[in-house]
């Protein structure tokens, strides 16, 4: 995670094209060959991070800020017209939830057009759902606890128990899910960039490089397989840190 | 393993209980198209040219492979004034088994006229037909038109029996047609069938049966062909030549199309309203550089708005770069390095070479010294605003023919003072006198000197740059007798056949 | 339980209604110039034209009022008539659910695949934890997992179709080409599924019942078959109607890089060209279908595992 952090805030030489060397196998110079451009793929890949990784995760933060929020509210309130409200928010969750992640990709770039604005939005209309359902559940559970129901009584704000009693509670949980989702935010704004409705070339998005490469898959493999080793390599290792 | 395993199995059964899928022979062949039908068929979209090229449907007058007008479903015509008169092929019958005549014709014209949005080939000139006698129709426009004749070569003026048109829908290809290829099933933008038509007035269709099938992904395109699913294959990836050209079991043909891609320059607004600013831009721009190695040779260099697919274009390469004299030009303006050139450059992924051209075209600029920025977007969302000159550069990519062979139509939408599509906002009156007298002109050699001549004023007035003319390339597979066509307006597929 | 399944699928055709309305409303209202897009959609170099687009227009019926829009659509969908398309003219409602049809197949055979590969691979795997197959499940589930279908696809085509030639590369309608689809497709679904069913199977091994008809002397093997396969299929079965629900609009990856006429596939399409009644029709089965099976698999999962009753 750390390495990550470190590769995403370094300034790669993404965009240094050398037309005289374009495709050109790995070698000593270029260790995963050049590309189209005579572009470096190592630093474009690593050039990716930030786009790729960084992006996903953002994208699954704000999912997380805006989920838990609407969560911790609908949970708490109580009262019918309260219910009804909750209810309505719980059904449109359900619906969210049930929709195929890429197509909600395909549907904002219907109506705002292809680019990484509106794949971000996407990814966080289809990101808050899980969240607000998780911290909902967990906030109904605390708010019936006996430490809670105390602290009530005694005359605490329903703000200052949610952040004091409530938050850290379900913080854990959360923070479970949070790399549960990040690689599947990942997967779905790099395949909405390799349709082409994410981020766009020149930018070394890992998604839309694929897409890129599959054109010289033939004469040159290294620019499918870097992108692809990368993609695989970091869902690979946040699915075993979940895991473990 | 034991994942893989049970894998392999459920692999290997279907594939033995399935078997291939290769086409079944019997003297039929299987292409892999690159545009499917957009709009099902129609004749007032793209669709009608790709009937034309399919062989299934006809327009009433042919082309020849210098894109001169020739009989088709008309046999003669004749100019008489504001009209002109096309006396129809005796004996021609629809599919259908309709016969060819003068209402039939008049029918199927008037339909196609009276859509929202006609056929570029025929529209904004007051066209009406009527029949003048059984076998005779007179087409009459609103001023005397030069290439009227021209003009009825577009796929999209192509004549179905009236049966198609009594529906009420849209008129459907299906046994309607008169080519010598026959389409007897639609299945959506995935393919067609087609069959050979027997009864055909011209030379009959080399193959009895076209699978045909509409694959818009190159790549697949290229797949398909290597591994047999087809054996005919267009526009295939630049990266592909190589290998295909070595395959002695694929024959490979690249042949120049009648497009180019252009830099376009807004000279409505600072900086490219200097013209020492789009020269300098045109100078620091090595546009072999960019055909040949950026692009890998799929394109030729332009170095003038009309490239090699047509008689009139440019054919010798455009100058190499010369950064100094573009970083004097720039001096001239008042950049340099205390003051650099900043500019925006956009473009759209919709043709997958613009954004890669985008990249290498900054990067060339940057070595003159000027700052570009480059915004990869939605077409649609960028029309509006290049139209209305709230840009610095556009790469665009753009037909110079408008589905029939002469270029006027673009001449005056692009480039004429309040044209419907003049990006570049270029305004001159020499220009559009010169345009003007293309109204005129019917000379075919003479019209010729007059887009020379057109041509040659855009590159006077640096209008922005004509970067690549794109190439467009086929290849066969156990399929014989392709014949390319640079204008792409021209039937493609009756003459393909199994090969051996 | 019948209760909670009545109030929840009265509740489906309100979201459905309210959903609509706001695809309907926002495609129409953020979408910049239609007509444009659609007459641009048909012929592709044509150059702007006003008189032409508000000829279009009035023919599309875009001019009128948008509540007037929607309510005559909505009027139409209610008959079953969901409009014809912007581009081709064709009525929508067949194009979509034969499309859907597609899909449809494509999702059942790929979990099919899948499961038939996961199921004996999960079971076999916790029967003996720490084994060959136990690790292969591990290690193997953990890679496909990450592996995306954008990933899969490409290198299936490449290995298989190009390089050993065995099944033809895209397309849709003989039996050989649904094989790299649906493979593909199945990747995700059945390392998913192996961990669901070793876990759970590990589960059901280790509870009181098991034990007990081990103790009667039943085999190991009808053991499993009998005791422990249902319990470990409710957990699969939970993830199998998302799945489902899922693959039906959103193969769009697969559907493009092999080609298949599926919903995805029109649906991508039909936002390129802005083909509006194609999306509303398309976007409304796939809400439908999802919000269907969604209910359908809690209630199944419900109906199966006491615990949740």
């Amino acid at each position: 995670m750390a390495a990550l952090v470190v590769v995403a805030v370094i300034d790669w030489p993404v965009e240094a094209t050398d037309f005289a060397n374009r495709l050109d196998p790995p070698s000593g110079t270029h260790l995963l060959g050049t590309d189209q451009l005579g572009r470096d793929v190592l630093a474009r890949v690593l050039g990716g991070v930030r786009w790729t990784v960084g992006l996903g995760a953002a994208a699954v933060l704000v999912s997380v800020v805006i989920g838990t929020a609407v969560g911790l509210a609908t949970g708490w309130l109580d009262g019918t017209r309260a219910r009804i409200v909750g209810t309505l928010v719980q059904s449109v969750v359900d619906l969210v939830v049930a929709l195929p992640a890429l197509l909600v990709g395909l549907l904002v770039a219907a109506v705002l057009g292809p680019g990484l604005a509106p794949a971000m939005i996407a990814l966080v209309v289809m990101g808050w759902a899980p969240f607000a359902r998780l911290a909902h559940r967990l906030t109904v559970t605390a708010r019936t606890e006996e430490w809670v129901v105390a602290a009530r009584s005694l005359g605490a704000g329903p703000v200052w128990i949610l952040r004091v009693h409530v938050l850290p509670a379900i913080t854990g949980p959360l923070r479970e899910a949070f790399t549960a989702r990040f690689v599947g935010a990942m997967l779905t704004l790099a395949g909405l960039s390799f349709l082409g409705l994410g981020v766009q070339p020149p930018t070394p998005e890992w998604g839309a490089m694929l897409a890129e490469g599959r054109t010289y898959a033939f004469v040159a493999p290294w620019l499918v397989a870097a992108p692809a080793a990368a993609v695989v390599l970091v869902s690979a290792l946040a699915g075993r840190s979940r895991i473990r | 393993m034991r994942l893989l395993a049970p894998l392999v199995v459920v692999l290997a059964l279907l594939v033995s209980a399935c078997g291939g899928g290769a086409p079944s022979s019997g003297g039929g062949i299987a292409v892999a198209l690159q545009f499917p039908p957009r709009a099902g068929y129609a004749f007032d979209a793209d669709d009608g040219a790709l009937l034309t090229k399919l062989g299934v449907a006809e327009p009433l007058v042919a082309l020849d492979r210098q894109g001169d007008p020739v009989p088709g479903l008309a046999t003669s015509w004749t100019q008489e004034g504001s009209s002109w008169r096309f006396v129809l092929r005796e004996g021609v019958t629809f599919h259908d088994g309709a016969p060819v005549d003068a209402n039939a014709v008049v029918t199927a014209l008037t339909y196609v006229l009276g859509r929202p949005a006609p056929p570029r080939a025929i529209k904004g000139i007051g066209l009406q037909v009527a029949a003048e006698g059984p076998m005779t129709v007179r087409a009459t426009t609103t001023a005397p038109d030069p290439v009227l004749p021209l003009r009825l070569s577009s796929g999209t003026t192509s004549i179905l029996s009236p049966a198609a048109y009594a529906t009420g829908q849209q008129p459907s290809p299906i046994g309607t047609a008169t080519g010598p290829l026959r389409m007897t099933e639609i299945r959506g933008t995935e393919g067609a069938t087609l069959e050979r038509n027997d009864g055909y007035w011209g030379p009959k269709a080399a193959s009895a049966r076209v699978d045909v099938r509409y694959v818009t992904d190159p790549q697949t395109r290229e797949l398909a062909l290597r591994s047999g699913d087809v054996g005919f294959a267009e526009g295939l990836p630049e990266t592909s030549k190589a290998g295909l050209q070595a395959d002695p079991s694929v024959t490979f043909t690249e042949f120049p199309s009648a497009r180019t891609i252009l830099l376009q320059l807004n000279q409505s607004a600072p900086p490219f309203a200097d013209v020492r600013v789009r020269k300098a831009v045109t100078t620091a721009l090595d546009r072999n550089v960019l055909a040949n190695q950026v692009l890998g040779g799929s394109a030729l260099p332009a170095s003038d708005l009309f490239g090699p697919a047509v008689p009139y274009g440019a054919t010798q390469a455009p100058p190499a770069a010369d950064v100094p004299g573009a970083q004097a030009l720039l001096a001239q303006a008042g950049f340099g390095p205390a003051n650099p050139l900043r500019v925006r450059l956009w473009t759209f992924p919709n043709r997958p070479e613009l954004p890669v051209l985008a990249q290498a075209i900054a990067s060339q600029l940057q070595a003159a010294g000027v700052d570009t920025e480059i915004t990869v977007g939605q077409y649609d969302a960028q029309e509006p605003e290049v139209l209305a000159g709230r840009y610095d550069m556009f790469l665009n990519s753009r037909s110079y023919l408008s589905d029939y062979p002469d270029a006027a139509s673009t001449l005056s939408s692009d480039y004429t003072c309040g044209g419907s599509y003049a990006i570049d906002r270029y305004c001159s009156p020499a220009f559009d006198a010169l345009v003007a007298q293309l109204g005129i002109v019917t000379d075919p050699a003479a019209r010729a000197q007059l887009y020379r001549q057109a041509a040659g004023m855009l590159t006077t007035d640096a209008v922005g740059v004509p970067i690549v003319h794109p190439r467009n390339t086929a290849a066969e597979k156990g399929v014989t007798g392709f014949v390319p066509d640079p204008l792409d307006l021209r039937p493609v597929l009756p003459v393909l056949a199994p090969a051996g | 339980m019948i209760g909670l399944a009545l109030r929840r699928s009265a509740l489906i055709p309100l979201v459905l209604l309210v959903a609509s309305a706001v695809v309907f409303c926002l495609s129409r209202l953020l979408g910049g110039n239609v007509t444009r897009s659609v007459i641009r959609s048909r012929s592709l170099a044509s150059a702007p034209d006003p008189a032409a687009e508000a000829r279009l227009a009035a023919e599309l019926g875009l001019d009128r009022p948008l509540r007037d829009q929607y309510l005559a659509w909505l009027a139409g969908a209610v008959r079953g008539d969901l409009g014809r398309s912007f581009t081709t003219r064709a009525a929508v409602g067949p194009e979509v659910l034969g499309a859907a049809g597609v899909s449809a197949t494509l999702a059942i055979l790929g979990l099919a695949v899948a499961l038939a590969v996961a199921v004996p691979a999960g079971v076999l795997a916790a029967d003996r934890p720490g084994g060959a197959g136990d690790r292969a499940v591990d290690r193997l589930g953990a890679v496909v997992l990450a592996v995306p279908e954008f990933v899969v696809g490409p290198v299936l085509v490449l290995v298989v179709a190009v390089w050993a030639g065995w099944l033809p590369a895209l397309g849709w309608g003989t039996p050989a080409q649904a094989v790299l689809p649906v493979v593909t497709l199945a990747f995700f679904p059945a390392a998913l599924a192996a961990r669901l069913v070793r876990a759970e199977t590990r589960v059901a091994l280790a509870h009181p019942s098991t034990t007990t008809a081990v103790a009667k002397g039943l085999t190991r093997r009808r053991v499993l078959a009998v005791h422990v396969l249902p319990r470990s299929l409710t957990a699969v079965l939970a993830e199998a109607g998302p799945f489902l629900a899922g693959t039906l609009g959103g193969a769009v990856v697969v559907e493009v890089v092999f080609d298949v006429p599926g919903l995805g596939r029109l649906l991508a399409d039909a936002i390129g060209s802005r083909d509006l009644p194609t999306i509303q029709a398309g976007l409304v089965v796939v809400l439908a279908v999802a919000l269907v099976l969604t209910l359908a698999t809690e209630l199944l999962g419900r109906a199966l595992d006491p615990r949740l009753r």
